[in-house]
């Protein structure tokens, strides 16, 4: 079944909102910000794209913010962006489910939670800490300020987080079990993470990030949240639709790509799923956007905002980065007609999620 | 919303503390036989020691190097679902070919709980990467879809405690929109320093046995394990009898607080009509409902009322007596026992029960009870206001 995409609200390195993110498309370029560690006496500074929270108390009063975390602050940004575009934000939500995928979930409450413990003993364990860490809390704010009571899902699986967690919004509008889906992706950076991809990477994440060299680890990491509401595509679509989400692995049957659509690629400097995308886009016209948003599991999630904008705008946006990039590689922004966009997700074991788009 | 196509159950499995397979299980229940005890493969400064529900021996999967390539809970995921494999005939070889999904609810499955990990780091020490590779190959659905090279949808459902129940309810959901053939689907959750310390700062877990419904119930007790059922479509099903049938799936949220039930259980009576109404059954038509009963103050409060009020003089028990709380993994353990208990005909006693709380409106089953009837109620509550429920069918094997 199709799904209409009503509304987009997206926060993340190239800034909040849709029109921030058509800019960095305009130009394909992002200021990316610096990451900052600070552990045994040095200090480690990295290209890092960071999402802010800015402006989220237009929507929501500070007060009901202050046990609320910075993953949830980043969903209810995006989430409230979303309805605002949708201009569903005063709306009755009561048939609206909420699916959110993430690849991590909220790391840095995560590691919050552990220091309560680590640091002042396990009696001192901090239960707001521990409640905001499990994995449904965000989607359990946006519920509870959108007294959204339909159906509330949300799927952690890495990089097929959202591909995944997208199956069930369009199963729920199939089945009529909601009218609308507030569907989100998000990801957080922390500290511990920075380790772990310095242990794993090495140098190799000092930028640029070149997601078409797909033989060389060049990711940066990223974080951000975006969110679409979603409909039944019998209404009119106010960016486009989804036409077909596909899950499955490329190893036990070659992934197919439909004929003449333009592929957006996941691609995003990890050389793992690098040698995936170099199988599958042979010659096809393709774009890869993550140079402006940063290397996270949900950032597909981002490859989708910009597929419905590309719909929106009938324009096909140039590849930002083109460095090891084929001649298929979509150099300038061009006029859309009435081609599909495909957006191709792979994971490092060969999995993949692929998500068709049309007008 | 429209009604649901009953969903065929060829095979169950599950390990847990009651038991190592399902067989295990039920005789234990059935024997009313428990054996909480304080964690023996963790260990805190924690002044109280809180009684677990640990598996009782160890497992053995047939991989090379079980303890380093996957994380425990994908472990049990993976025995849970060898277990219901084998009992629907099903073997690596013969789904060759099929387009088989991947369904699976947990918890700390995919959260980072690596405290040692973490310790270490806070110390200035650079801890070694193994611990964080495992838990990078280890998401439940997926270890079960590239263990078996399974090609089709796969999910790993983080609803926290109603994971399970809604991973079934969503694998379902597949097989009727035709996107695979066969579903795996349950859930999967192992013991953790974490939760445990999680738990116990919400002052919800009881330093004794856990005792469901009762006037004395002051908290839970956490569990691990895993409970999977093959769900298939009628063209792949053929002559093969059924275990069961997974007749419909309700769920809604309580927007109400991110670890409290809503007091009036709107929420619960929500997903519950919701699934009557994909079941195209009426509550008169419920033989027993697997309640999730966790034996805290709230949750068994909340769901006494609504279940009086919506399903009043029809026999309840919880389970979680024998189990623990095994949080993600809770609702696939359940479903399981549920249709379990309608082959059967028979449900265990609400272990735990000794006396009826005034304040709670109803109580449940006190000794092994015969039940008439085919069809039976799971449901599940959970942190962030979600509540889903099952109805199931009984099957002619």
């Amino acid at each position: 079944m199709r799904m209409a995409i009503q509304g987009i609200g997206v926060s993340g390195g190239f800034g909040r909102g849709v029109e921030a993110l058509r800019a960095a498309l305009q130009t394909g370029t992002v200021e990316v910000q610096q990451g900052c560690v600070e552990r045994n006496g040095g200090t480690d500074i990295f290209p890092a794209y960071r999402a802010s929270i800015d402006g989220l108390d237009e929507f929501i009063p500070k007060r009901a913010l202050r046990r609320i975390d910075h993953f949830s602050k980043m969903t209810l940004l995006s989430a409230c962006l979303a309805l605002k575009d949708a201009a569903l934000l005063e709306g009755d939500c009561s048939r609206m489910g909420v699916v959110i995928a993430s690849g991590y979930g909220a790391l840095k409450t995560t590691f919050d939670f552990l220091d309560s413990y680590l640091d002042f003993g396990y009696s001192c364990s901090s239960p707001t800490h521990f409640s905001n860490s499990v994995h449904n809390a965000a989607a359990a704010h946006v519920s509870i300020q959108f007294k959204a009571t339909a159906p509330s899902l949300t799927v952690t699986q890495f990089e097929m987080s959202v591909p995944s967690a997208l199956l069930s919004a369009q199963q729920w509008l199939a089945e009529g079990r909601v009218d609308q889906v507030l569907f989100g992706a998000i990801d957080e950076y922390c500290e511990v993470l920075r380790y772990c991809r310095k242990q794993f990477f090495g140098l190799g994440e000092q930028g640029p990030l070149q997601p078409f060299s797909f033989d060389k680890q060049s990711a940066v990491v990223g974080e951000g949240a975006v969110f679409f509401v979603l409909t039944r595509a019998d209404e009119n679509a106010a960016y486009g639709c989804i036409d077909t989400v596909t899950l499955g692995n490329h190893l036990v049957c070659p992934v197919k790509l439909p004929q003449d659509d333009l592929l957006i690629i996941g691609a995003d400097g990890h050389k793992e799923c690098g040698r995936w995308y170099a199988q599958a886009f042979k010659g096809r016209e393709t774009a890869a956007y993550a140079p402006l948003y940063g290397s996270f599991p949900a950032a597909v999630g981002f490859d989708l905002a910009v597929a419905a904008l590309s719909l929106r705008d009938r324009t096909f946006y140039a590849s930002p980065e083109l460095s090891g990039a084929a001649t298929s590689v979509v150099t300038l922004h061009r006029k859309l007609a009435e081609e599909k966009l495909v957006c191709l997700k792979f994971g490092p074991g060969g999995d993949y999620g692929l998500v068709r788009l049309s007008i | 919303m429209s009604a649901a196509v009953p969903i065929v159950i060829t095979g169950l499995g599950c390990l847990c503390g009651a038991g190592m397979n399902l067989a295990e299980c039920l005789e234990s229940m059935f024997r009313n036989e428990r054996n909480p005890h304080p964690p023996l493969r963790f260990s805190t400064d924690h002044p109280v020691s809180y009684p677990v529900l640990e598996l009782r021996d160890e497992f053995r999967l047939p991989l090379d190097d079980q303890e380093t390539v996957y994380a425990r809970t994908s472990q049990l995921a993976l025995a849970a679902a060898f277990e219901a494999l084998a009992d629907a005939g099903w073997d690596e070889e013969s789904l060759r070919g099929k387009r088989v999904g991947v369904c699976i609810g947990t918890t700390v499955g995919c959260a980072l709980n690596c405290d040692d990990f973490y310790r270490a780091y806070k110390d200035g020490v650079d801890p070694e990467m193994g611990v964080i590779e495992r838990f990078l190959r280890s998401n439940p659905a997926a270890v079960i879809a590239r263990q078996l090279k399974l090609d089709g949808p796969n999910q790993t459902v983080v609803n926290a405690c109603s994971s399970g129940t809604d991973a079934i309810g969503l694998g379902a959901s597949w097989l009727r929109a035709g996107a695979c053939d066969i579903v795996i689907a349950g859930g999967a959750d192992e013991l953790s320093r974490v939760t445990y310390a999680g738990f116990s700062s919400l002052m919800i877990t009881d330093t004794e046995a856990c005792k469901p419904f009762d006037i004395k119930r002051k908290g839970l007790n956490l569990g691990e394990g895993a409970g999977m059922l093959i769900l298939e479509s009628e063209a792949v099903r053929g002559a093969k009898k059924a275990r069961g049938y997974m007749l419909g799936y309700g769920s809604a949220c309580d927007a109400y607080h991110l670890t409290a039930p809503r007091p009036d259980g709107a929420g619960l009576k929500q997903a519950m009509y919701e699934a009557f109404a994909a079941a195209e059954v009426t509550p008169e038509m419920i033989s027993f409902v697997n309640a999730h009963g966790t034996g805290t103050p709230d949750n068994d409060r909340v769901e006494s009322r609504v279940l009086s009020e919506v399903l009043p003089d029809v026999p309840f028990v919880s389970t979680k007596g024998y189990t623990g709380h095994t949080l993600g993994a809770a609702g696939g353990i359940e479903a399981v026992f549920t249709v379990a208990c309608l082959r059967r005909g028979e449900l265990p006693a609400n272990i735990g029960f000794s006396a009826a709380d005034p304040e709670l409106s109803g109580a449940p089953v006190i000794e092994n009870t015969r039940i008439d009837g085919n069809i039976a109620m799971s449901e599940s509550l959970a942190f962030g206001g979600n509540n889903a429920v099952l109805i199931l069918g009984k099957g002619d094997a």
